[in-house]
């Protein structure tokens, strides 16, 4: 073990058909300048080493959002190198799934990525559809995409918030709140919760529509409209703004696919994937919407597409609002859901990209083994390429459009 | 954490501040100081931060009791709303901050999380069940997530507290909770039980005088709502995009003749056509062509698999599955490869850092929860556990009866 | 020409009643004890006014519940920090520590004693009023400086560079600005500056140099709110990039003084920005003969607090309504726009006074 990775891993013996890398592998910088701490791996920028120095953010820090910890090597004000450090909210949620049944299972992934939990629980439907065979009747299909639309638009909203909270303009923040109110009350209305809903069941969802809830969600459509040009006067159009985000935090296409990064992140920087297009899940194959993309990869392109892909959600409502028929909103209940033995793979768009679901089942009520993909995982594991070389304030901005929940990360 | 010294002042019992039993005026005039500025710490962990942060906005507004000072920094703090579960990991950084906050402080216990671990407290070997084992809590406010209401309503009980004398809480900290980990839900139902009985053996006699008094009582009719009833819905499968497996499979045979289809080891025409549309190729490859295998789906321009969605692994007790989950992003196909490792303290397996940067964290977490070590890999630290944590803890033989309560049922 | 007497009546009595070397040392601690109230009802005041203006730019309420809108808040605010634990982290540097809070606060003070809040309401009027006033609001720099320094914390060290790389800067484009009213009326002493502004509205010196007075003012709004280390210039603070940077480890008492030495800072800024522009204490004329009565009749204390209050409102609306900007943008803007222009604004001046074309 090299001295400069003191908590590396206890080795086994070498086997013989092991490919013959170092067994730490650790790159010879970190083994010459053996005083850096864990994971990071730049050689000194100067030879002595002078004028550097390590800060610690997080995990407790305003602009982390939530409990991330990063290490970062500065020199001055430049940022040289990001370590991130996780886990600080792992809660076991993978061990836990494996001993609840499946529908249980829906409520802890809620509480991972909490602003789009709906649609982490649509992702458990669709894994468990897929692996019963159970199918969804049309209006069914209408509610998911409402509801996920709404929910997107929503927590695009209280990531614009909270971007300007970053940037330094509090009153965005409370701006963005206001509109986000409005989405949490319907979702009140439909689920009785607020952040944590567990509204949908494989099949449909627990519970049809409320009474006047589609003539809501027009009015809220044309609302939105207002208010999102209202916010483009504010935050977008802002000199300031540009002058912090355009070409700051590059990212380009190759190093984002490269880096598993899904979502707007990844649409910022060219790569046209985005799941509800290309794979076309519930029934999103039937709108007309655009998936925004960017043309450099910097921050501002993902402010940009954020704020695009709320204009979009608004469209798709507005024709899913036209849309839906009348009749039943779930297929029939299952006594209980005993899933077959084998794996099941799904995936959704959440707010941030790529959500995943893998199920384990060896026939029985309860998952084998659960594993969730988060796209915050994926998109946080860029952030030292993305920052190196800019300012500490580079990193809010950076660390902001990355929109990253915690939570989601660590499971 | 060290903290088993009690330094705290001695609080004085109700009443004996002076004579009469009640406050003087100058306790009066710091017990409303302090009531009506308290002054948050910027702290939240997970889902309750949300609600926290919508209670500071403009709907909710807890400007109207002065606490929209949040503070960044705990030395001007004088509140933590623990907002949100409370990991292992995270338990040390708490204290700290508590400590760093100058006294008198208070502390409030936003959620089922920091209660009792809420949804958390079976099965999990992080979540710290309970925040008051680690710090003096003052307000417990319930729920998953309490709505901003029940925070407002949490705030205005902490404020009556210090009104009535709370403030006289020591400066420093109090001696550390360190009761071992009980089942404390189990204990709870059992004791409710046993309530329960008693209570139905005292009212025996009462119910069967009151049935010989009334002989023509049926009892209450209680109308319930009927289920609704549903029709079953047939599913339409989503083909799946891009390359259909079959070929993808043949072009692979031609160049890895040991890789064989999971479930199914020797696919005809007729087998692929029974797996349905919705099928993904599910490929089972050895230790040795693993890494090859990878760096031809991804290089083959045909298949051009570029992007990892992910890597874990399953834990068969007899043997280790690491599964690799693979996608094309201009063909849209998918390709899952699952490689089998015999079940070792550290079973070893090829990297694939040199394919995907993102394999560097998913690599991670698999050597984290697995003790799956993939060799060439440059920093396999741990990802998620501190470095002192024991064991592995997604193998199924994991065991640690000092963090996990199990499920009883 | 109003001739404006710089005795008050209370200063008077007590020269006339006392020797002369008791009646100076009397006076001067009356001075210190009502800028002292001065202080603390300001600072109060302007908490409680930026916690007001702050919830209603953002759609809210503000404090309601102590007192009457919420007036005792601060109050409560003030009592509490006074009260609290007063912690001493073991790195620190003892001296640096404890100093650093006292400095900012001492050097808003000072400059308040050369503000003219009325006619024969000031502490001294030294000739070179303006260079002092160069010379004492230095302080403040040097208070976050050492406590920076002395707080042994990265996130207070970085704050505390940032504040002076800023501050140094921004007081430069200040001063340049300040220069220019000082050059134009010829005087450097702040009560004949106001003096100089007599005769109606266009007479003040914002109008009275076209052109050059207004971008003059315009140039002192932005790098006084650097200055003031306020938001959108509030770098050395910057709660979401540093925590709360030079400040981070102050707790109690000390952080209270900073607290307060922000908001005595922003009355004195104000309060400078009308005696150079706005024509301090002296009532608006508009040359309407009864409105000129009515107006000239509110004491001129009034007006400066009215004028100074306008100010502190435009403060705080650049606060809540911009982003904050990235240390190199901000020093840029200094050096390569904000300085250069207000050394042209002061050549243009220059030549304007030369020529005579000053407004008549």
């Amino acid at each position: 073990m090299s001295e400069s990775m003191p908590q590396g891993p206890i080795q086994p013996a070498p086997i013989s058909a092991a490919p013959a890398v170092s067994r730490t592998g650790a790159p010879d910088a970190v083994k010459k300048s053996g005083s850096l701490p864990p994971g990071f791996t730049l050689r000194d920028v100067r030879p002595d080493g002078s004028h550097e120095y390590f800060l610690n953010m997080g995990p407790q820090h305003p602009s982390t959002h939530g409990v991330l910890k990063l290490v970062v090597r500065l020199d001055g004000e430049t940022v040289l190198e990001t370590v991130p450090h996780l886990g600080f909210i792992h809660r076991a949620i993978e061990k836990m799934g494996e001993n609840e049944t499946f529908i249980q299972y829906m409520h802890l992934t809620d509480r991972m990525d909490y602003l789009s939990s709906h649609i982490n629980n649509l992702c458990v439907c669709l894994a468990i559809e897929k692996a019963m065979n159970i199918g969804v009747p049309e209006r069914g299909e209408y509610i998911r995409v409402i509801v996920c639309e709404l929910q997107r638009i929503q927590s695009h909203l209280l990531w614009w918030g909270a971007f300007g909270m970053d940037m330094g303009a509090v009153s965005a923040f409370l701006y963005g709140f206001i509109e986000r109110e409005k989405i949490t009350q319907l979702f009140e209305e439909l689920c009785g919760a607020r952040l944590t809903m567990n509204y949908f069941r494989p099949g449909g969802s627990n519970a049809d529509l409320p009474e006047g809830f589609i003539g809501k969600v027009k009015t809220l459509c044309e609302e939105m409209k207002f208010s999102l040009d209202e916010f483009d006067v504010l935050v977008s159009q802002n000199p300031i703004i540009r002058e912090r985000t355009v070409g700051v935090g590059l990212l380009s296409k190759e190093r984002a696919i490269s880096n598993g990064c899904t979502g707007p992140v990844a649409r910022a920087s060219g790569v046209n994937y985005d799941v509800r297009r290309n794979d076309g899940y519930s029934i999103y194959d039937r709108f007309q919407f655009d998936v925004p993309l960017g043309a450099n990869g910097d921050s501002f392109d993902r402010y940009r597409v954020r704020m695009d892909e709320m204009r979009q959600s608004v469209r798709i409502l507005e024709q899913a609002a036209a849309g839906i028929p009348e009749g039943q909103y779930r297929s029939k209940e299952k006594p209980n859901y005993k899933v077959p033995a084998g794996s099941y793979f799904a995936a959704v768009e959440t707010a941030r990209g790529l959500y995943g679901t893998y199920l384990v089942s060896d026939n029985s009520f309860k998952p084998y083994r659960v594993k969730s993909r988060s796209p915050g995982f994926s998109n946080l594991s860029a952030i030292d390429e993305i920052t190196r070389g800019g300012k500490i304030a580079d990193l809010v901005t950076v660390l902001s459009t990355l929109d990253l929940i915690i939570p989601d990360i660590d499971r | 954490m060290g903290l088993t010294q009690d330094n705290s002042l001695p609080i004085p019992p109700a009443g004996s501040l002076n004579p009469a039993g009640s406050l003087n005026a100058v306790d009066w005039v710091v017990g409303w100081a302090r009531a009506n500025s308290l002054w948050p710490l910027v702290f939240g962990t997970s889902c309750c931060a949300i609600e926290m942060m919508a209670t500071g906005a403009s709907h909710h507004d807890w400007a109207r009791f002065g606490l929209e000072v949040a503070r960044a920094s705990p030395r001007q703090a004088d509140l933590i709303i623990l907002a949100g579960t409370i990991v292992e990991k995270m338990g040390s950084r708490l204290v700290t901050l508590y400590e760093q906050m100058p006294g008198p402080k208070y502390v409030i216990a936003m959620g089922a999380c920091t209660i009792s671990g809420g949804p958390f407290y079976y099965d999990s070997y992080s979540v710290i069940k309970g925040a008051d084992r680690i710090v003096p809590i003052d307000v417990y406010i319930p729920g998953c997530p309490p709505r901003p209401e029940a925070l407002l309503y949490g705030i205005m009980q902490l404020q009556a507290l210090i009104r009535k004398g709370a403030w006289r809480k020591s400066l420093t900290h109090q001696p550390l909770n360190t009761s071992p980990i009980r089942d404390v839900y189990s204990d709870c139902s059992k004791a409710w039980e046993i309530k329960e009985k008693a209570k139905q053996e005292s009212m025996k006699e009462a119910q069967e005088r009151f049935k010989a008094e009334n002989p023509d009582f049926k009892g209450v009719v209680i109308k319930r709502v009927a289920a609704p009833k549903f029709d079953e819905v047939a599913r339409v499968p989503k083909p799946a995009r891009g390359m259909p497996p079959a070929e993808i499979f043949s072009a692979l045979q031609a160049r890895f003749p040991a890789v064989a289809v999971h479930g199914n080891a020797d696919v005809t025409q007729e087998k692929w056509a029974a797996l349905g549309p919705e099928y993904v190729l599910d490929l089972a490859v050895s230790r040795e062509d693993y890494h090859g295998v990878v760096e031809f789906l991804r290089n083959e321009p045909a298949l051009k698999l570029d992007f990892l969605i992910e890597i874990t692994a399953v834990d068969w007790k007899d043997h280790f599955d690491v599964i690799v989950h693979l996608q094309s992003l201009d063909h849209g196909h998918k390709v899952f490869l699952r490689c089998n490792l015999p079940h070792e303290t550290h079973p070893e397996i090829p990297t694939l850092m040199d394919l995907f940067a993102s394999a560097n964290w998913h690599e991670r977490e698999t050597y984290d929860f697995f003790g799956i070590i993939f060799v060439g890999h440059p920093d396999l630290r741990r990802l998620f556990l501190d470095d002192d944590f024991p064991g592995h803890p997604l193998r199924k033989d994991f065991e640690d009866p000092t963090r996990v309560v199990k499920r009883p049922y | 020409m109003i001739a404006y007497s710089a005795n008050h009546p209370v200063g008077d009595f007590i020269r006339a009643n006392l020797p002369a070397p008791l009646a100076a040392l009397a006076n001067g601690a009356l001075s210190v004890v009502v800028l002292m109230v001065l202080v603390v009802v300001v600072a109060i005041l302007l908490v409680w006014l930026e916690r007001k203006v702050c919830a209603r730019f953002q759609a809210r309420l503000g404090p309601t519940r102590v007192g009457p809108f919420g007036l005792l808040q601060p109050i409560a605010d003030s009592l509490k920090l006074l009260l609290k634990e007063n912690i001493k982290p073991r790195a620190v540097d003892t001296l640096a520590y404890f100093l650093a809070p006292l400095l900012p606060i001492t050097g808003s003070f000072l400059v308040l004693a050369v503000m003219p809040f009325d006619h024969n309401l000031q502490v001294a009027d030294p000739q070179a009023g303006m260079v002092y006033i160069a010379a004492v609001s230095g302080m403040g720099i040097l208070g976050i400086l050492i406590g920076g320094w002395g707080s042994n914390n990265k996130y207070s060290l970085l704050g505390s560079m940032r504040a002076g790389a800023q501050l140094f800067s921004y007081e430069l484009s200040m001063v340049l600005c300040m220069l220019l009213v000082v050059m134009a009326s010829g005087t450097g002493s702040l009560r004949e500056i106001v003096l100089s502004q007599q005769g109606t509205v266009r007479d003040w010196w914002i109008f009275k140099l076209p052109g050059a007075g207004a971008l003059a003012f315009v140039l002192y709004l932005i790098s006084s709110t650097a200055e003031l280390n306020r938001g959108p210039l509030d770098l050395s603070e910057a709660e979401s990039e540093l925590a709360g940077g030079f400040h981070t480890e102050y707790s109690g008492m000390g952080f209270s003084m900073f607290f307060l030495a922000e908001f005595v800072n922003m009355f004195a800024s104000a309060g400078l920005g009308a005696t150079f522009f706005l024509g301090g204490f002296l009532a608006p004329q508009f040359g309407i003969g009864p409105l000129d009565h009515i107006l000239a009749f509110i004491p001129g204390f009034i007006w400066f607090f009215a004028k100074t209050g306008a100010l502190i409102f435009m403060y705080m609306w650049f606060r809540w309504t911009f982003p904050r900007l990235r240390i190199d943008h901000l020093l840029s803007l200094e050096w390569k726009f904000l300085l250069p222009v207000s050394m042209a604004n002061l050549l243009l001046a220059a030549t304007l006074v030369t020529l005579g074309w000053i407004l008549p």
